[in-house]
């Protein structure tokens, strides 16, 4: 059986960039949120192995929905992959402190995107 | 500028009168006595021969002095003029009557003149005229002593007429003297006066600058209404407050002046923070420790300027820049701070709009740029539908331009975070040859297809510096591929990397069209572009070396340049090797990374 992904970011173009990513890693994308409160609905609803968050989304932002994921009890395996525009090494630091496993600059490669939902899949 | 008191003194000078004015007196006596030869019955001619030699000798020396008076370097000779006189009075006396003339009386006026002019010698010429006078009817034999007393005559008057020559010529010589003395002092006073004159002037001239200057200050004074510009002596206590302070604290100078002290303006907490980093122990100043804190680098030597914050008469808050300087007085010692102050208050605003603005942009160019990215490699990659080799050249003419693109969004932003100094350093202790040999293997594409050989001279002894891998490396890659923009086919680029006098020395030089020597200083500049640059038609925004710059510098380091036109450029980065301290790495991987 195929990993679940859910997916939000509030520019349509680049959700089906990073859902096509993640179909070329071999998931299945099961939702796709256009914004952060939008997002949190759909994780508790399907309870996805692997959630993709853009970080500055209108309502909640990627980090709040990532800290609210690390903080539900039934979402504990539950894998993050945060995107963000911001470039700098604070960004970075506040993502991983809101408990993301992973981070990646936009722009980013959809390989290796793939690559890292991956390597991230293995980890669970 | 002679005074009245000199001119007069000149004109009666008994050196002054010409010899012609000398002679008036004798000429004018000499004449009534031929008067009253021709016309009083009994007074005769008694010798014709010697009245007309007397009357001839004086008309001569009447004649001479006129002469004399005109020209003055005959001058010394106007003493032959009395001598004449003498000879012509004597002679004259023997033409009429001989011993017993009327007119010796006369002898008296040459006498005076010759006795009178400067030196003892004159005395003598006096004494020995008088005796020629008197004696003339006798040594002339027209007339012949009658008797004794005629012979004593001829002694006894010239030695009574001698005593009296010494006795003028003694007067004489005082009157000199006297007038010498009086001549020197109305000098010196004029001397004095003229100098009295000029302080005068020079006064008058001080105090109108002085007043230009109050005018200047108080014009000054009143026109910095932006500023707020407040004086204190050196308890704090306020003796200037200008318009600006009035506008910024709200209250007016009558109501700050005298009245209240400058720390009174701050904020409390602010104060306190800084005497604890000066270290000042609690209750250690005489002063208010606040007051001290404040006015601390002013009072050591050196002007400040920090950020303060101001508290207003309503108790509103204002952020300012203060700079504090001290106040002297003429012996030097502190008399008092000056404290000019500016509203930071819009400045603040506007970096805050800027950063967000910043942002802003770069986040919204970011993300279409990851869509474009993110579908060229999409397309590259599709296995089912490859692409043919011209597509693929066209796709990645697309993905170079992008990246292009991404480069100096990446720029802009780092440059706006260099000048908010929110310049992010994620420092450790790592060996350059790594990041310089990764800069140097990335540039080789672009080197190759431009012609120019790639030089990569690394010392082999590790150099390890504490820094930032990342803009360590940006800051090469700069370097390296602003040298090969600005090199010709052909030519070479040498990237070193050294030891020199302790420190790291990373160095690119290419063999390039080279920077001119007036340019250099702004180099570093944000958006300059050397002329070579814009003439050459080198493509980039000239935000390079500034981020290059701002790199090394946030590393401690310097960078120099040195260039010349049409032989090349050398730049260098100059880094401190690390102080070996344990580091702990961020072992986290940032995709595509931040560029």
């Amino acid at each position: 059986m195929s990993r679940t992904v859910v997916l939000a970011d509030d520019d349509s173009d680049i959700r089906a960039l990073v859902a096509i990513a993640a179909q070329k890693a071999g998931m299945e994308v099961i939702g796709q949120g256009v914004d952060g409160d939008d997002a949190w609905e759909l994780v508790q609803a399907l309870e996805p192995d692997v959630v993709i968050l853009d970080v500055s989304m209108p309502g909640k932002t990627g980090l709040e929905v990532c800290r609210l994921i690390k903080a539900h009890a039934s979402l504990y395996t539950t894998r993050v992959l945060v995107l963000s525009a911001a470039v700098d090494e604070g960004s970075l630091a506040a993502g991983m402190a809101a408990g993301a496993d992973h981070y990646l600059f936009k722009p980013f490669s959809p390989r290796d995107l793939a690559a890292q939902l991956s390597r991230l899949e293995e980890r669970a | 500028m002679k005074s009245l008191f000199s001119r007069v003194v000149g004109y009666l000078s008994v050196d002054h009168p010409s010899a012609g004015l000398k002679q008036l007196p004798t000429a004018v006596v000499f004449l009534i006595s031929v008067i009253t030869v021709l016309s009083i019955p009994g007074v005769d001619v008694t010798n014709a021969t010697f009245a007309y030699a007397g009357i001839g000798g004086m008309v001569l020396a009447t004649a001479f002095s006129a002469f004399v008076s005109r020209l003055d370097h005959l001058h010394r000779w106007a003493i032959i003029i009395p001598v004449i006189d003498l000879f012509a009075i004597g002679a004259f006396r023997t033409g009429t009557g001989a011993a017993a003339s009327l007119f010796s009386a006369m002898i008296i006026l040459p006498v005076v003149w010759i006795a009178s002019e400067r030196g003892r010698i004159h005395i003598l010429i006096a004494t020995l005229g008088t005796s020629v006078a008197l004696l003339t009817p006798f040594l002339s034999g027209v007339g012949h002593p009658t008797s004794i007393s005629d012979v004593f005559r001829g002694t006894f008057t010239p030695l009574v007429f001698g005593i009296a020559a010494a006795i003028i010529n003694e007067l004489a010589r005082q009157s000199r003297v006297q007038l010498a003395a009086i001549r020197e002092i109305s000098e010196q006073n004029e001397q004095i006066l003229e100098r009295a004159v000029q302080y005068a002037l020079q006064i008058k001239q001080s105090e109108a600058k002085y007043r230009d200057y109050q005018r200047m200050f108080r014009g000054v004074w009143a026109a910095v209404t932006e500023q707020s510009v407040i004086g204190t002596d050196v308890t704090g206590l306020i003796d200037a407050w200008n318009p600006g302070a009035e506008k910024i604290l709200g209250i007016s100078a009558l109501e700050a002046e005298d009245k209240r002290y400058v720390f009174e303006f701050h904020r409390g907490d602010e104060l306190d923070a800084r005497a604890r980093e000066l270290n000042y122990p609690p209750g250690a100043t005489v002063l208010n420790p606040g007051f001290s804190a404040l006015v601390e680098s002013a009072r050591t030597g050196s002007a400040e300027s920090r950020e303060w914050t101001y508290v207003r008469a309503d108790g509103s808050q204002v952020p300012v820049e203060l700079s504090v300087t001290k106040r002297v007085d003429e012996d030097g010692a502190i008399s008092g701070y000056l404290f000019v102050a500016t509203d930071e208050t819009r400045n603040r605003e506007v970096a805050k709009l800027k950063d967000e603005f910043v942002g802003l942009i770069s986040h919204e160019l970011r993300t279409p740029l990851s869509s474009i990215l993110g579908y060229l490699e999409l397309m590259k990659d599709d296995e089912d539908h490859p692409l043919s080799d011209e597509q693929l050249q066209y796709l990645s003419v697309a993905e170079r331009n992008a990246h292009r693109l991404l480069r100096l969004v990446g720029d802009l932003l780092f440059t706006a975070q260099v000048e908010s100094s929110k310049f992010p350093l994620d420092a450790r202790i790592l060996t350059l040859d790594g990041i310089v040999r990764s800069s140097v293997e990335s540039a080789r594409p672009v080197a190759a297809s431009a012609g120019i050989t790639l030089v990569e001279q690394i010392d082999p002894q590790p150099l390890s510096v504490n820094g930032d891998p990342l803009r360590l490396g940006q800051a090469c890659d700069n370097l390296i591929s602003n040298a090969i923009k600005f090199t010709p086919r052909g030519g070479t680029v040498t990237v070193s990397l050294d030891a020199v006098d302790g420190r790291a020395v990373i160095a690119v030089q290419d063999t390039g069209m080279g920077i001119a020597a007036s340019e250099l200083d702004q180099l570093f500049s944000r958006f300059f572009r050397a002329s070579t640059a814009t003439r050459n038609a080198v493509p980039g925004v000239g935000l390079g070396l500034t981020i290059t710059k701002a790199i090394v510098t946030a590393h401690q380091g310097e960078m120099s340049v040195a260039s010349e036109e049409g032989v090349g450029t050398r730049f260098s980065m100059t880094l401190p090797f690390a102080d070996i301290s344990p580091v702990t790495p961020v072992a986290i991987t940032a995709g595509a990374g931040p560029v």
